[in-house]
């Protein structure tokens, strides 16, 4: 019946990875979702050498956007700002076409979410937040 | 299959299912519970706006041709049939406009603002739409007035109490209230604001956007000074409501939109206005949507005995039974539902409850349904909304139930 809402999805949302408290005025960034109010605040904690050591994010929003965020946080640890971007890009620019391929990983839960497009902003909350931290990261 | 065995039924004498018969997109599999978003439109109402187009369609009050002159009927007729069901002394109390935004628009920034100075306040109650709270936090802005919020009971009915106490002479000018919340479900006490705001020398605006399928409006009974709603609330076309003004106050207020048909001469270097309500229908109207309006009014009041009624006790009715569901929390007061009631389930997000139930057919809204003030106050992000007309059945509560529990099944 909802097949937006796969096993891999409802896993993700359930136990979401890296889900913690980043308490208001603490983010490096937040995005809203002005259709449905939900939000996310982001802390990205780097290493030493620059790559993402882990991804925080305090979240108030339905299962797809958690999960998305839950995928998000497991596949980028270790990645620099540059391959954060590209991956947000890229996913931005796969999202809401049929057939995640293997490479995708767990982000191919998202596979059936084409057919609802009122859900595909939920799957983009966390892409948001994160492209706002990078550009503030690389500054003005 | 037919999948609707309880739309026959027949509740009390009235016949829900007679009223659905008129609803061809009901046809389809789907209990469509998001009324208070947009109704769907009766065959009447389809039927006058086809005739419009196909019989009468020309452009209004600028024609010599016979089809000018059938058209420019149609939409006056459209005009004194709004002015008639509102209760308006004369059809030129009554503004066509796009809706209920474009109508608090219309009083906030062509009257309302203009009364408004530095030390003046302004109320809006805390359940207001958008509609009605944006418009007068944007208009007290710069000016160096306040906003000021009707707070909530307990109960979640509008504490009057607070107001009355609060009210302040010569100082407040204007109050901005919902005739019927589209979150709480309740009706407000209106008479009783406008006489409290009256009594200060304050004015009142009505949000009627959820109030005019449902209950009688009458502007005099109200005491209101503006009185705003939309058409496709009530079963008629999207993009047509009205704003009404008594005419005097009309008189008073600027135009927001310049141009065409709603000028009385024009010189190179300026303008005068043409009399209300033409001054505020610049541009070519939206004469089908007008009709069609008129005929979701006709269709409105020729409803059965025991429509609105039945409507309320669906409200009540499923309110009760998502009330007993252990982790689900029904928002807004027990008594005086109009017509729908909002609902939280605990540990599932709204989006998802509402998705598990269009799985299913049920169609219901969710999210901060335009009241993040009132989401804030209630101290959630948002809610799921089920929201009813004389053409829903009892059996869609019991769909709407299993949704609900198959939500909470799938996601706790």
């Amino acid at each position: 019946m909802n097949d937006i809402y796969q096993a891999a999805l409802l896993a993700h949302a359930k136990n979401p990875h890296g889900a913690g408290a980043v308490p208001r005025g603490t983010e490096d960034a937040e995005a809203l979702n002005a259709g449905c109010g939900d939000e996310i605040r982001v802390k990205l904690v780097w290493t030493p050498e620059g790559g993402l050591e882990r991804l925080v994010y305090e979240i108030h929003g339905c299962a797809v956007s958690v999960a998305a965020a839950s995928m998000a946080a497991r596949r980028l640890e270790g990645k620099t700002p540059d391959e954060i971007a590209a991956t947000a890009a890229a996913f931005a620019a796969r999202l809401g076409q049929a057939g995640f391929e293997e490479e995708w990983g767990d982000f191919r839960a998202f596979n059936g979410i084409e057919n609802y497009p009122a859900r595909l902003h939920c799957a983009l909350l966390v892409w948001q937040a994160l492209e706002k931290a990078l550009a503030k990261r690389a500054g003005p | 299959m037919s999948g609707r065995p309880e739309t026959e039924r027949k509740t009390d004498g009235f016949d829900a299912g007679a009223i659905r018969r008129q609803f061809a997109i009901l046809n389809r599999e789907i209990a469509w519970l998001d009324n208070a978003a947009t109704t769907q439109r009766p065959e009447a109402v389809l039927k006058a706006m086809d005739q419009f187009y196909r019989q009468h369609n020309a452009n209004v009050r600028r024609s010599v041709h016979r089809l000018g002159a059938e058209a420019t009927a149609a939409y006056e007729g459209a005009r004194a049939t709004v002015a008639r069901f509102v209760g308006a002394a004369a059809p030129e109390e009554i503004v066509f406009t796009a809706g209920t935004t474009a109508a608090v628009n219309l009083a906030t920034f062509g009257f309302a603002r203009w009364e408004i100075g530095p030390g003046d306040e302004v109320w809006v109650s805390a359940l207001e739409h958008h509609s009605n709270w944006v418009p007068w936090q944007q208009a007290v802005k710069g000016v160096g007035a306040t906003l000021k919020v009707i707070p909530l009971t307990p109960e979640g009915r509008l504490d009057l109490e607070v107001f009355r106490k609060g009210l302040a002479a010569h100082r407040t000018k204007w109050v901005a209230v919902a005739w019927v919340s589209n979150v709480l479900g309740a009706e407000n006490d209106v008479r009783a604001i406008c006489d409290l705001a009256h009594a200060a020398g304050a004015r009142v605006l009505v949000d009627g956007a959820q109030g005019v399928a449902h209950l009688q409006p009458d502007v005099a009974a109200l005491g209101c000074d503006f009185f705003a709603f939309s058409g496709h609330k009530a079963y008629g076309p999207m993009g047509i409501g009205a704003l009404w003004g008594r005419r005097e106050l009309l008189e008073q207020t600027e135009p927001l939109l310049y141009g065409g048909e709603m000028i009385a001469r024009v010189d190179d270097l300026k303008s005068t206005w043409a009399e209300p309500p033409y001054r505020f229908e610049a541009g070519t109207q939206n004469v089908a949507g007008a009709v069609g309006l008129a005929a979701a009014i006709e269709w409105v009041r020729d409803l059965p005995a025991g429509a609105h009624a039945y409507v309320a006790e669906l409200a009540r009715e499923a309110a009760a039974r998502l009330a007993e569901r252990p982790g689900v929390r029904v928002w807004g007061p027990a008594e005086g539902r109009v017509s729908l009631v909002s609902f939280s389930v605990a540990g599932v997000h709204a989006h998802d409850v509402a998705q598990v139930l269009d799985g299913r057919g049920v169609a219901v809204r969710a999210g901060h349904m335009c009241a993040q003030p009132l989401m804030r106050r209630l101290g959630i992000e948002s809610a799921v909304r089920a929201s009813f007309a004389p053409y829903n059945a009892p059996d869609e509560i019991r769909r709407l139930l299993e949704g609900v529990q198959a939500a909470q099944e799938l996601f706790t």
